[in-house]
């Protein structure tokens, strides 16, 4: 059956198209109960808690903060990334501070978390409950800061005011108030911006670290990457640099934008490094404005020629073929998008599935960036997309991918090992270190590898004990 | 005693726990009346409560500045019908702090639905700032009972089992399986569970059980006196630690023998767990045994916690040198004063720590041994520290079986730990040398 004469599809049109529609609201969801991502108190608490030496100071009850630290904090930054036990402080409003204020509560706090943890920096995050109280947050810092040795900052962080996305950008930007006027220009060196690692598990650190490795082969150094674990001395000298740059357009745009307006810094606009072109575009995006793309232009020569086999490969296996694209884990649509491109540049037909409209929406400048470079896949949504559940709505997605898959003539799925769509999988998660990066050379070297163990294995039988875990079995 | 301004919780807040508890009546989905960053509360609760994502949905109004400012009852009682098309017996409505402040009726939005969906609406007032996940369990077992519980005729030799979910084992879940096969070795019915895998219908029949049981020193006081005071049912094992370690099982399940009758099946399963686990130490030889009044801490709950002092100071020959509960209420903190004092022990107590005063805490008392989490893991680094015994959440080994603190195979399940931990202090890091292989 073709894909338009499905009955499950309820969009089927080119990206541009999607965006046009998502803009009328006409594909905003009307179930509010479903696809919840993380509010904008989480998003900024991660941004800042990738400061080194920071105390995100949360203004509200226990729950606010215990998500993110107990699991995030000491599980994934203590145990895999090296970071040492941070604290994550909280007035625990109750309440007789919800009827009666909370601000005095919160002077105390900052003073003890100062006088406790000896923090360069002190970020007080307000909650839903403080928030809507009214308790003056901006007012507290500034009256704090006599008190104390760190700087204090507040944080309008509300759950309920944004998106996840607002809390990420104001996060962002409250950090530019610590950026100060620069005493000197250094050559060549960059801020990387928009990561948010440290303290808080946001995103995998191999990309990132391709990237840093091909930046200090061109020369090109780096003051800090804003907020993957920097100082506080590294944010006040951001200003320093010729050149902002971010290792993915969608997170650094807002500092970036941000940063050129006030600040007069350039920003660098390329999408994610993934495949050739994209990877080219971002370190020349870098190197030409530091004034070295001669030594750029070397690097992606010797680099290139180190990976050609697998682009060879790659080339080779990809062209004339359909690439099912979808990208449900973390960190989404913008991915989708970079692989869709890569796809093509390697010669295939790219079908971007189920990137949610709430998604797209929440990402509309980087969208739009991406559409304005040429980047305007098919996509595909199916009802399962909307179902109430996770369980339903990956059980109806699944069966909607099976059948959209087998509608296409040689389809490769580009996704990861929890869909079974009966045609080879290429296995991008990224929960499998062993095949990361996916930016830049070796993230070519890495996709190379997981297309061949997709192509040469695709006949051997997939794990009912995975598939049942996932989806039930036929009486579930 | 840490102050309350500046707080490095271990404890969540009173949607979390209302969340687990709620997510412990099978056939039910729970919908958060939120903004969505709470949600994800609700899906730390889900995995808690060992739900299975293939039968158990949860919702949640994703509240926005809109809802704050003009109310969020009627997006309420919308989802409320989008819920319609779930194949449940009970929707549990909680609240969120936003709404409550904002002054959203929960309560009446959930009677104005009742006549229009086929489950049962049940409304939970439970924000954040009501109290810890611990008032959260007993907010959410209130509105349960009161909402659910019927008058029953009492059924003889029966019990009821309250707050299992209310304890920091990873995989407390083993535990309530050892009490309730216990209980049916003795002969003794368990009428409800309140609450995991729980059909509602039990619910409704919670008070027809003889006695109830407590299974956490940490929540469900609240519940046990409603029962009590409402309907009669006799609190059992009230005074008594609950049954980690030789001394503590032989007690708890002495004191049901007697409650039910069953002393000699009792005494036999004593007798039988014991020599199960001496021959079974026997045979396998755990050289992690000669910890001779090395000082320890105990960074837990109180419901691990207060029966961990007497299997350290028995079974392990160490000696508690501080006791650092992450919870505080009156009952436990006398129930761990009566243990103290019939050890003869006297570490330093902490109520209701958190992580810093923890770590303040270990500084001062210097002990060799931790039993706690990998927050202490990370929290002791630079206190020269050498076992950190990992039984309480959060724990680095990933658990697929359940494994039990509770009876006889608990305390095997417990020495396996301390051994683990033992080899891996003597694991060597470096090679001296190369070998030519």
């Amino acid at each position: 059956m073709e894909p338009d004469e499905r009955d499950d599809i309820v969009f089927h049109g080119t990206l541009q198209q999607l965006v046009e529609k998502v803009e009328r609201g006409e594909m905003v969801p009307k179930l509010q109960a479903s696809h919840a991502p993380m509010c904008k108190f989480f998003t900024s608490f991660y941004v800042i808690s990738g400061i080194r030496h920071v105390v995100p100071l949360v203004h509200g009850p226990t729950g606010c903060p215990l998500w993110v630290s107990d699991i995030v904090r000491t599980r994934e930054c203590c145990e895999f990334r090296g970071v040492p036990l941070e604290p994550t402080a909280c007035t625990s409003l109750d309440e007789t501070n919800v009827i009666y204020g909370g601000e005095g509560k919160l002077l105390e706090a900052v003073k003890e978390a100062d006088e406790r943890y000896h923090p360069d920096l002190i970020v007080i995050l307000s909650c839903c409950c403080s928030g809507i109280i009214g308790d003056d947050v901006e007012s507290v810092a500034r009256e704090a800061e006599k008190f104390v040795h760190a700087r204090v900052l507040a944080l309008r962080s509300e759950g309920f005011g944004g998106d996840f996305r607002s809390g990420y950008e104001d996060a962002f930007e409250l950090i530019m108030d610590l950026m100060e006027p620069p005493k000197t220009i250094r050559k060549r060196t960059i801020n990387l911006i928009g990561a948010r690692m440290g303290p808080s598990l946001t995103e995998f650190s191999d990309d990132l670290d391709e990237i840093t490795k091909l930046l200090h082969e061109v020369g090109v150094k780096i003051n800090a990457v804003i907020a993957g674990g920097c100082t506080v001395e590294e944010i006040r000298r951001a200003r320093e640099v010729e050149l902002n740059a971010s290792w993915c357009y969608d997170w650094g745009q807002k500092l970036g934008d941000a940063m050129e307006a006030r600040f007069g810094i350039p920003y660098s606009r390329t999408g994610q490094p993934y495949g050739l072109k994209a990877t080219e575009e971002w370190l020349m995006g870098i190197a030409r404005p530091l004034g070295l793309e001669k030594e750029a232009e070397r690097v992606i020569r010797e680099e290139t020629e180190r990976i050609r086999p697998d682009l060879d490969y790659l080339q080779r296996t990809l062209e004339g073929k359909t690439a099912i694209i979808e990208i449900s884990e973390f960190p989404g649509p913008i991915r989708a998008l970079s692989l869709a491109r890569m796809a093509e540049e390697c010669g295939a037909h790219p079908v971007v599935i189920n990137v949610h409209p709430y998604t797209i929406k929440e990402r509309m400048p980087s969208i739009k960036f991406l559409l304005e470079t040429g980047v305007n896949p098919e996509v595909i949504l199916t009802k399962g997309l909307f179902r109430l559940g996770s369980f339903r709505s990956s059980r109806e997605t699944e069966r909607e991918l099976e059948g959209i898959v087998s509608s296409f003539d040689d389809p490769i799925f580009f996704g990861n090992a929890a869909r079974y769509p009966g045609c080879p999988v290429v296995n991008l998660t990224l929960l499998n270190p062993v095949y990361l990066p996916h930016y830049g050379f070796r993230g070519i070297h890495n996709i190379a590898a997981l297309l061949r163990q997709a192509m040469e294995n695709q006949r051997l039988p997939r794990s009912t004990l995975f598939r049942g875990m996932l989806y039930g079995n036929e009486t579930s | 005693m840490p102050t309350d301004a500046c707080l490095d919780p271990y404890v969540r807040c009173a949607l979390s726990g209302a969340a687990q508890t709620a997510l412990g009546v099978s056939d039910s989905a729970v919908l958060a009346h939120a903004p969505q960053g709470c949600n994800y509360l609700v899906d730390g609760a889900f995995s808690w409560q060992d739900c299975d994502y293939a039968q158990t949905t949860t919702l949640c109004t994703k509240l926005c500045e809109d809802e704050i400012v003009h109310g969020g009852e009627e997006l309420l009682a919308r989802t409320i019908l989008e819920a319609k098309e779930l194949d449940i017996s009970a929707l549990f409505v909680l609240s969120a702090c936003g709404p409550e402040i904002v002054g959203d009726d929960i309560v009446a939005v959930c009677e104005d639905m009742q006549p229009k969906v086929d489950f049962k609406i049940i409304p939970i007032e439970c924000a954040g700032f009501r109290g810890s996940q611990y008032d959260g369990i007993d907010l959410a077992l209130d509105a349960m009972l009161r909402t659910l519980a019927e008058t029953r005729p009492t059924i003889p030799n029966s019990v009821c089992l309250v707050a299992p979910h209310a304890n920091a084992n990873p995989t407390w879940m083993a535990d309530l399986a050892w009490v309730k096969d216990v209980l049916s070795r003795l002969g003794v019915q368990v009428v409800a569970t309140l609450t995991h895998a729980t059909p509602l219908s039990d619910l409704a029949d919670v008070a027809a059980a003889e006695g109830v049981l407590q299974l956490s020193h940490d929540a469900g006081y609240r519940a046990v006196a409603y029962l009590a005071d409402t309907f009669g049912v006799e609190p059992l094992c009230a005074e008594l630690p609950l049954p980690i370690g030789m001394t503590n099982a032989r007690r708890w399940l002495t004191s049901l023998g007697e409650r039910f009758d069953a002393e000699p099946i009792a005494e036999n399963m004593i007798a039988d767990g014991e020599r199960m686990v001496t021959e079974t130490c026997r045979r396998r030889w755990p050289m992690a045994r000669f910890f001779y009044r090395t000082p320890a801490a105990i960074v837990a709950d109180a419901t691990i916690g207060i029966p961990l002092v007497r299997f350290a100071t028995e079974e392990m020959e160490l000696t508690p040198a501080l006791v650092a509960l992450r919870s505080a209420n009156l009952d436990a903190e006398r129930l761990l004063e009566r243990e103290l004092n019939e050890l003869g022990l006297a570490p330093q107590v902490v109520c209701g720590t958190d992580v810093y005063t923890t770590r303040r805490s270990l500084e001062a008392v210097r002990p060799r041994v931790v039993f706690g989490s990998t927050i202490e893991r990370h929290a002791s680094e630079g206190l020269d520290v050498p076992y950190i015994f990992e039984v309480v959440r959060p724990v680095r080994q990933f658990r697929l079986l359940n494994r039990e603190y509770f009876g006889y195979r608990g305390i095997l399940n417990l020495l396996e730990c301390i051994q683990n931990e033992w080899s891996d202090r003597w694991r060597s890091t470096q090679r001296r040398y190369a070998a030519r292989w």
